[in-house]
This record gives C-alpha cells, structure tokens and sequence, in this order.
C-alpha cells in the first residue's frame, strides 16, 4: 500500500499528462527513427508509474521492465536497419563511437581522483584511466620513459620508509613521499600491463 | 492448501503450486488453452515450413519461394519461444508476471516476421512493433496500478471478494494485452502474412487469441 495517497495521486497525474504528450507526439510523427525514439520515452514513463509505488517490490519490478524496454528496443532497431537496408558491418568490431570521444576526458577524471587518493587505491584508479586511455587511442610500445619513471617511484616509496625508520619527526614528509611514489608506480605498473600487445621488441 | 476464490470463471482448480506468494494454478478452462499452446508449439517445432508459390498473372508461369536455412533456424527459435512466453502467460499466477510473459509474446511476434527481407513486412512489422513497445505503458502500467492500490500483485489475492481492482488498471490492463497481441486486429493490414513459413507465422495469431482468452479470465475474475 501506498503510504502517501496525496502524493502519489499527483504523481500519477504529472505521468498521466507525460504520457498524453509523448503520445501525441508518437502521433504527429511520421518520420520513422523518430518514432522508434518516441518509443523509447513513453517506455520511460512507464518506467516511472512503476516507481511512484515506491516501495521494495516496486523497485524489483523496475529491473524487468527496463529488460523488456531494451529488448523491445533493440529488435525494433533491428527491423528498422534491415528494412531500411542500412546494414554495413563494422571494420573493426571493438571500436565504438564513444572510444573516439571520451577517453581524454575520462583519463583526466580517473587520474585527477587517483591523485586525490593517492597510495594503492588511487594508483589503481589512475592507471585504470591510463590503460583505457591507451586502449582507445592506441599505443605504440615504447615503454622505457614510463619503466624508467617506474622505478624511480619505487625507488622514492623506499626512501619514504627509510624517513619512518630513520627521522620519525618527519613523518608527514614520508606518508607524503610515500603515497605519491606507491601512486605512480602502481598507476605505471597497470599502464604498462595493459597495453601490452606482444610486439617483437619489447 | 490452495483454493480459489471463484469457481464459476475459470471451472474446478485441478492443480496449483506455489512460489511464496505466487501461485501458479491450472483451472479446467486454463488447461485447456495451455493444451492448445502445447499443441502448437510442438507443431512449430516439428513441421516443416510452407513454400509459398506465386503464379504470374496471365500466363503458366509460377514461382516457389525458398526459404534459407538460417532465416528457417532463426525463425523455429523464436516460434518456439513465443509458444513458451504464451505457456507462462497461460498458468501464471501474478498480474506482474503476466505483463512479462505478455511483452514478450510482443517481441517474438516481431522476430518471427524479422528476418524477411521483403520490404511490406519489415515495414508491418516494424509498425506492429512501435504499437507493441507503446503498449507496454498501459501494460505495465495496469500492473503498478494494482499493486499500489491493493498491496499485492498475486491473482489469487486479487480474486478474493476482499479486494477491490480499480476500473481504471482493468481497462489499462486490457487495452495493455490488445497492443501486445494485437495480430487478430492487425492483421487487416495483411501484409504481414506476406512473410512464409506457415507453423511459424500461425504462432503469431495462436499466441495473441491465447493471451485474450486468458486476460478475459483474469479481468473477470478481478
């Protein structure tokens, strides 16, 4: 049952009213993707009558109903392509639009929270960022700048320790020193085990 | 353990078995559809398909269609699974379920059709399909309605004299299950039995006449 009637009664309005336009919409259209399109949104609101029951079941019910969305989706999108004869197989079949746009500003989010974080847990978010860079764009692989800076990191998370061990009283500099060290070495670590293609010379 | 509330819909309950608060029963009158579902589903997946011959207007000539393997393969699959959709639709239990196994049946009425490459029934069942995807609102729609005004989507709750449906996600849900199995009306539109392959084709209109006896029973009972 509903806890509150009166707000779920103007919910179900405001949907109703949704699902009056997006259908004359439907209706006024004649162009045909976009009417496949219009689909999708009256699916939405659908979606969204589900979810003013507000309750657990209610939230059970919207994982279905979206599955049954999509699918209806994607075989309507099937039908479209084959009636309109726009078929054309891609040339490389792991090369999707978005991994031409996104990935510089993704490896600029995942490595600006991977320093914030800093230590293990922000090398790995970073080098995440770096490998789907990589990944996207290409690589060639000519790894010995990042073997090299690598190294020196680890080298620098070893200093850090000898700071604990030797001048405790600069323990800030050593947590500091360490956890930036850990952060490029673990994020160049991934880097390199990620893009790794076999090529003859490495 | 189970009884149902009514007897005079839906005739004497024969079997009935229950998941928590679904239950999923079989009365004299369900039975019967879910035999005739079981018929035709094994006639789908045992008959060969129909060749669909043209005769050239004005002379002798006539030619046979073929139909390719895969289209063939594809094609049995996807009857198959309508008969299945059309099964689960037939005993289940809970109005949420229904809706589920109703949509379906609306994608794989699609599919059946799909694989053709003739352009009047792509372009049929490409407007069966924008009319069964839009009837998924009221659909599910019906469905959220119950279930927040009675508390329970389970039909053998909602059978009961104690709770009361609205007119409203009755209506919803009717106009719901003609949009999804929509063939019977839409089939005035005739192009979509272009397509050849008869077991696979009949499926489409079992499935729909199936799914309205069975909604029949349940807005009835409600």
């Amino acid at each position: 049952m509903i806890p509150d009637v009166s707000l779920y009664m103007v919910g179900i309005g405001v949907a109703f009213v949704c699902i009056i336009i997006s259908f004359i919409a439907l209706v006024r259209e004649t162009e045909d993707l976009h009417r496949l399109l219009l689909t999708d949104l009256t699916e939405i609101i659908c979606l969204v009558i589900i979810a003013l029951v507000g309750t657990d079941l209610a939230e059970a019910l919207i994982l279905p109903g979206i599955v049954v969305g999509l699918a209806e989706l994607l075989a309507l999108s099937e039908v479209y392509l084959r009636k309109e004869g726009a078929y054309r197989l891609p040339k490389d079949t792991f090369h999707i639009e978005i991994m031409d746009s996104a990935p510089l500003i993704l490896v600029v989010v995942l490595v600006g929270y991977g320093i914030i974080l800093s230590g293990f847990t922000g090398g790995v978010v970073a080098g995440v960022g770096v490998v789907f860079y990589f990944m996207c764009q290409g690589s060639e692989e000519r790894f010995e700048l990042i073997e090299t800076i690598s190294g020196y990191a680890w080298a620098l998370w070893i200093v850090a320790f000898f700071v604990f061990m030797v001048l405790p009283q600069y323990w800030f500099f050593g947590v500091m020193l360490a956890g930036s060290a850990i952060l490029v070495k673990v994020m160049a670590k991934m880097a390199l085990v990620g893009v790794m293609g076999g090529e003859s010379d490495v | 353990m189970f009884e149902l509330p009514t007897t005079e819909i839906g005739g004497d309950l024969l079997y009935a078995t229950g998941f928590g608060d679904i239950v999923e029963y079989f009365t004299v009158y369900t039975t019967l559809l879910l035999v005739f579902a079981v018929v035709f589903t094994l006639l789908a997946v045992f008959a060969r398909p129909e060749r669909q011959v043209d005769i050239a207007f004005g002379g002798d000539a006539f030619y046979t269609k073929d139909i390719q393997k895969d289209d063939l393969r594809f094609q049995r699959f996807i009857a198959i699974a309508c008969g299945i959709a059309t099964m689960g639709a037939l005993i289940s239990g809970d109005v949420f379920n229904f809706t589920l196994f109703c949509a379906m049946i609306g994608i794989t009425n699609i599919g059946i059709v799909a694989s053709y490459r003739n352009k009047y029934v792509l372009e049929t069942a490409y407007e069966y399909g924008i009319v069964a995807m839009t009837a998924t609102v009221p659909l599910f729609g019906a469905a959220a309605i119950i279930l927040a005004t009675t508390g329970t989507l389970s039909m053998w709750v909602l059978f009961t004299e104690a709770v009361t449906v609205p007119l409203i996600a009755k209506i919803l849900l009717l106009v719901g299950v003609m949009g999804e199995g929509m063939a019977p009306f839409f089939i005035g539109k005739a192009e979509i039995t272009r397509a050849p392959g008869a077991p696979y084709v009949l499926m489409i209109h079992v499935s729909s006449l199936l799914i309205f006896l069975r909604v029949v029973e349940i807005l009835l009972s409600m």
